[in-house]
């Protein structure tokens, strides 16, 4: 076996008739092409990511015709997850571009899938960031509309129902049910997204880890 | 400046471009595969270029650059080794040189090797260019002593793939 390794590695260099030859131009051609590496899948793939989060809050929930004196309490809450959200966003997208930058192609071929990896990380905490967000902001819309502000149908039904506190159970466990199934969509469509493409990297690099052990 | 640069680069790899063709055919099992990670592991050397300092000699930074590109960055995954119908352009031997039985070994060496993971690929490639584990762990970030151990434990695995 040994030997047939040797046989090979003679062998190896008498190859290089075998192998196709690239004239100059054909070469310097080829350097203006638009790379399709899988650092700018997931640089793109990242940039829609932030924008996708960045528009859904903008979307306006409904406060509007709400002028008990609770809701100005919500109002403020609202507000300050807002601007929260921006703060965190910006650091997310600096991180995210600090990582980003530190890729390099010349690295060791552990330190290079490391660095996706970690770049691929901060995205993945800004996910899990936007996913508690909007569960905060669901239960926030669920009381401003059904406690400050509830529809008159609705507010008949708790008040007629022999068992207001079942009503009340049901709703939550429906809002509750809502934000897990969200939830549970947009991880289910991310994993399959970055499974994809992050397969074989995940692979490659746990077998040079697990050498170091 | 830019002009100087982009004929020295290109130069450089036009005399070394075997390094490049040897770890395509490696990876790929198709013509377009093969010249399509071509093409990516050049945009990479260029785009790397401009900080390759001369240090290091252009053809061991390609090695790492290649290496990088075939295993990490290469998008293309169709790269499973079903289909044999087409001949590896790497291993054309020429009948006269060797015996039959010689030639038939060699084949079906290459062929071994073709089926290994992507990081014994590499350990696999970079041994065959006498490189030594120094190199072999340094492009692979992992110890000397472990490259060595890993090299070990692949030519176990050949042998379990040549003789089943």
């Amino acid at each position: 076996m040994m030997d047939e390794l040797e046989l090979l590695k003679k062998d190896w260099q008498k190859q290089e008739q075998g192998l196709p030859k690239l004239s100059y131009d054909q070469i310097y051609k080829m350097i203006w092409k638009k790379s399709s590496s899988l650092v700018k899948w997931i640089f793109y793939i990242s940039i829609v990511e932030f924008l996708f989060w960045i528009t859904i809050s903008f979307i306006p929930l409904g406060n509007k015709g709400v002028d008990l004196p609770e809701a100005n309490f919500i109002l403020i809450i609202n507000r300050v997850l807002t601007i929260t959200q921006f703060v965190i966003i910006i650091y997310f997208m600096f991180q995210f571009y600090q990582n980003y930058k530190k890729i390099s192609v010349t690295d060791s071929a552990r330190d290079l899938m490391k660095k996706i990896i970690a770049t691929r990380k901060t995205v993945m905490r800004y996910v899990w960031f936007n996913l508690g967000l909007f569960a905060v902001t669901m239960i926030i819309v669920f009381t401003e509309v059904l406690v400050l502000n509830p529809p008159p149908e609705l507010a008949e039904r708790i008040a007629n129902s022999d068992s207001s506190l079942l009503v009340w159970l049901a709703l939550g466990v429906g809002l509750l049910a809502a934000i897990m199934f969200f939830g549970l969509l947009i991880w289910l469509f991310f994993c399959l997204l970055y499974g994809l493409l992050l397969k074989r990297l995940t692979l490659n690099y746990k077998e040079l880890k697990r050498l170091e052990v | 400046m830019k002009k100087e640069l982009e004929h020295k680069f290109v130069t450089e790899l036009e005399s070394n471009q075997n390094i490049v063709h040897k770890v395509c055919s490696l990876y790929t099992n198709d013509r377009d595969s093969h010249n399509d990670l071509f093409q990516e592991i050049t945009i990479q050397l260029w785009k790397a270029y401009p900080k390759f300092r001369g240090d290091a000699k252009f053809s061991t930074w390609m090695y790492r650059v290649a290496l990088n590109t075939a295993i990490t960055l290469y998008r293309k995954s169709k790269r499973r080794v079903q289909t044999q119908d087409y001949e590896s352009v790497i291993f054309k031997i020429k009948a006269d040189e060797y015996d039959d039985t010689q030639e038939q070994q060699l084949k079906l060496m290459y062929n071994a090797v073709k089926q290994l993971g992507d990081i014994d690929k590499a350990l696999v490639f970079l041994y065959l260019e006498d490189k030594d584990y120094s190199e072999i762990a340094s492009t692979l970030g992992i110890t000397e002593v472990n490259a060595r151990v890993k090299m070990n434990r692949i030519k176990n695995k050949l042998r379990t793939i040549l003789n089943p």
